[in-house]
């Protein structure tokens, strides 16, 4: 623990991981001789009676982001004997990070997959990770919950699907999130309904970008407020790490944070774990998933550092994202009774608007999505189902210039001439809900990738609910812009976050796994990540991705504590 | 408004500090000291030099006569080691299968339009090539299987990604975010630091 000394210098994290679940709350109440998994004091010695075969552990957890690291964490502090394979190296933030874009491309999923349909969705830094720590060591780290209406699209407007799990079910998640991970953001929220607790940290401070979006859209009578970003406005106090660092505003955020300020898993999650015993396993990228004849899952084949070794599991939890998780399905020919594998892929709208200002904003510094409303979550002018955030974006020089090349065909002196303008350049993004469609789905292509495994090809096309929604966006930004003073301005259209290839739902009919995240097909396989979100939400997904890995971790501990019993 | 221009030398004279951490130097450096001779290692010599004169035109550098950012080398190291960036456009062939495509493609292009070779044309003509493959439907057989638009597209975002990443097109640009250290304190609107850059004339 922190001394007195540095305790005024810093926030102490009140929270202690918590169990949110009340049955499973309820249930280890009722036994007091069980092992706490919420308690500090950690038991040691694993509950199961029954000795595990030699080589045997309870869980094996595949990918080492949002999804697979909370709930490693959670099941290490239940005592529970686990190992986590994640298909990337463990970096050293603090040394190995350089802030060059280029220099951090290592951080992104590099192996190829084909993009195709009408809107063919960018992948690499656009939105897919490796390593440990996964998609985290490089999000924005834009942490907004979802409102409670988001998981409802199909009781309000009949469009889309509701989730099985209700927004009450999921707050004392996000609230335990929130907490632990040293949130920044304004308290009250302006939206959505009242908190039990605020953000434990006061927001980061508004770039330049995010000044002048609040300028244009006071004009317009748009409510701004500085965003929640999982970054740290004051030093904090993590548990198994130690004191994390406040921000330094390198405006970094999607090329790796270098001071551990940033909430990714590797200084937060994972380390929480490790001090629990989880065992963690970098470069190792697993290609087999084996049953037994009653189709439960034995164990995983994995490559590690080009030798193929083998883990035997009692528990097999699915972390990898919704490209590479149903990739293992459909490879493994593994949960797939539903035919939804792979289906129901959504990408959130993610329309940027462009302007060029008389003031410098130099938008390299500062947290790059300082900003953000929520007024147009529910247009009331709305010709679309659902709807979308505005946040203001500061962005890196290479990214930008790729955007301006493929989004305005400049090329020549004229790009050279327009990217002169960098340093007065802003941005606003939207991320808004989008629907699932027939045509817009994963599979496995012919073509074989270097590991002599077919990659995975996303079909994607806008349907007529995105193009609106785009369209009713792109305005109020233009808007926004033009009453902040601004000139040039431009739309680059785009596609962010993959969600929705193996969802969960009621019914093994028409999903892959149920509420709790455990698939319908295989009684030992728990899916948590982006996959299994029956709607795609329009917030940023990685709240809510942890908040399923713990709620999945609590349902999973709370059976095994009734089986135990 | 006008097109700010910015002092050279800002980010040379930066990599030397405190404010730039040892794997951003690194990195930075790295592009500086690049040697101005290159040997391709995938392409042909013939194919290399048209990549090159094609990147002359999509990456004019007439301020750098003696030595312009060298773009086409990036673009044979990444293919000759299988690299990539995580994703294709299902429409194109394989990365090194497009390349040779479009690379004989820009030539028919080169034929059809002015009866020559894409290396022996004047600047603008060679413009007027790579306009008609930006268009989206240039003449010659290779565009009848090859998407243009989308090798357009992926060839100009590689080049350009390459060119800002240097640090003498981030100089250019008044970028100096690489000097990031111990931090920025003063990032709202007209607010700078020390080591920031003004445009010249400011």
């Amino acid at each position: 623990m922190p001394d007195e000394e540095v305790l005024e210098e810093g926030v102490l994290n009140p929270v202690k991981p918590e169990v949110q679940d009340p049955l499973l709350r309820a249930l280890l109440a009722d036994e007091p001789a069980a092992p706490a998994p919420a308690a500090t004091d950690i038991p040691q010695e694993q509950p199961q009676a029954i000795p595990a075969e030699a080589d045997e552990v309870d869980c094996v957890v595949i990918g080492l982001g949002a999804g697979g690291a909370p709930l490693l964490a959670r099941l290490a502090m239940a005592g529970l004997k686990v190992v986590a394979l994640e298909a990337g190296p463990w970096h050293n933030p603090e040394k190995d990070f350089a802030t060059d874009e280029h220099a951090q491309n290592f951080l992104f999923w590099n192996d190829e997959r084909l993009s195709a349909g009408h809107d063919p969705l960018a992948m690499g830094k656009n939105n897919s990770g490796t390593g440990v720590g996964g998609s985290t060591l490089h999000y924005t780290a834009y942490t907004p919950r979802p409102l409670p209406d988001d998981l409802h699209l199909k009781r309000d407007f009949g469009q889309g699907e509701d989730w099985p799990v209700g927004y009450e079910e999921l707050a004392p998640y996000y609230e335990e999130l929130e907490q632990f991970l040293g949130i920044s953001g304004p308290t009250p929220y302006p939206w959505g309904p009242a908190r039990r607790k605020g953000y434990p940290l006061a927001p980061l401070p508004l770039n330049g970008a995010a000044q002048l979006m609040v300028r244009g859209a006071e004009k317009l009578g748009i409510r701004t407020s500085p965003a929640a970003n999982a970054a740290l406005s004051a030093r904090y106090y993590q548990e198994g790490i130690g004191w994390r660092e406040a921000c330094t505003n390198r405006g970094f955020c999607q090329a790796g944070c270098s001071n551990g300020a940033k909430a990714s898993m590797d200084v937060t999650f994972i380390p929480l774990a490790v001090k629990h015993g989880a065992d963690i396993r970098p470069n190792s990228f697993v290609t087999e998933i084996e049953r037994d004849a009653q189709g439960r899952i034995t164990g995983v084949v994995y490559t590690q550092n080009g030798a193929q070794q083998r883990q035997r599991c009692r528990h097999l939890f699915l972390c990898a994202g919704s490209v590479e998780t149903p990739r293992l399905l459909l490879l493994n020919e593994l949960a797939l009774t539903s035919g939804q594998v792979g289906k129901n892929l959504m990408a959130h709208p993610g329309v940027q608007v462009f302007g060029t200002f008389e003031e410098a904003v130099r938008p390299y510094k500062g947290i790059p999505g300082a900003l953000i409303s929520q007024d147009t979550h529910r247009p009331a002018d709305a010709d679309f189902a659902g709807g979308y955030l505005l946040q203001s974006i500061g962005i890196m020089p290479v990214t930008f210039a790729g955007q301006v090349a493929r989004g305005r065909k400049l090329w020549g002196q004229p790009l050279r001439d327009y990217m002169k303008n960098y340093n007065h350049v802003a941005g606003i993004n939207i991320l808004g809900d989008c629907l699932p469609h027939a045509d817009n789905f994963l599979e496995l292509a012919e073509e074989k990738d270097a590991r002599g495994l077919p990659k995975p090809r996303l079909h994607f096309t806008a349907q007529e609910n995105e193009q609106r929604m785009n369209a009713h966006a792109e305005k109020i930004m233009r808007g926004i812009w033009e009453a902040a003073g601004a000139t040039d301005i431009w739309a680059f259209q785009r596609y962010a976050h993959v969600i929705g290839t193996a969802r969960m739902g009621l019914s093994g009919d028409d999903a892959v796994v149920d509420a709790n995240g455990r698939a319908f097909d295989v009684p030992n396989l728990y899916i948590a990540d982006n996959s299994t979100f029956p709607s795609a939400l329009s917030v940023n997904p990685a709240l809510t991705i942890m908040a399923l890995s713990l709620r999945t971790a609590d349902k999973f501990l709370e059976q095994q504590q009734r089986r135990d019993a | 408004m006008p097109v700010p221009t910015y002092p050279s030398g800002t980010v040379r004279a930066l990599l030397g500090t405190e404010h730039v951490s040892e794997a951003t130097r690194a990195a930075l450096q790295e592009r500086l000291d690049a040697p101005a001779a290159y040997a391709p290692q995938l392409l042909s010599a013939e194919s290399f030099a048209l990549l090159e004169a094609v990147a002359a035109r999509l990456f004019p550098q007439p301020d750098r006569p003696e030595a312009p950012i060298a773009l086409a080398p990036a673009v044979d190291q990444r293919l000759a080691a299988g690299r990539a960036d995580g994703w294709r456009y299902d429409v194109l062939p394989p990365d090194r299968e497009a390349m040779r495509l479009g690379l004989g493609g820009i030539q028919e292009i080169a034929q059809s339009l002015f009866q020559a070779d894409f290396l022996a044309l004047a600047a603008e003509q060679q413009d007027a090539v790579l306009q008609a493959l930006a268009d989206g439907r240039p003449p010659g057989a290779t565009w009848q299987t090859l998407h243009a638009g989308r090798f357009f597209e992926e060839l100009l975002a590689e080049l350009t990604e390459y060119y800002y990443a240097h640090p003498l097109a981030q100089e250019e640009i008044g970028y100096v975010g690489m000097a990031d250290l111990p931090a920025w304190t003063r990032i709202g609107l007209n607010e700078k630091e020390d080591r920031e850059v003004n445009p010249m004339g400011e």
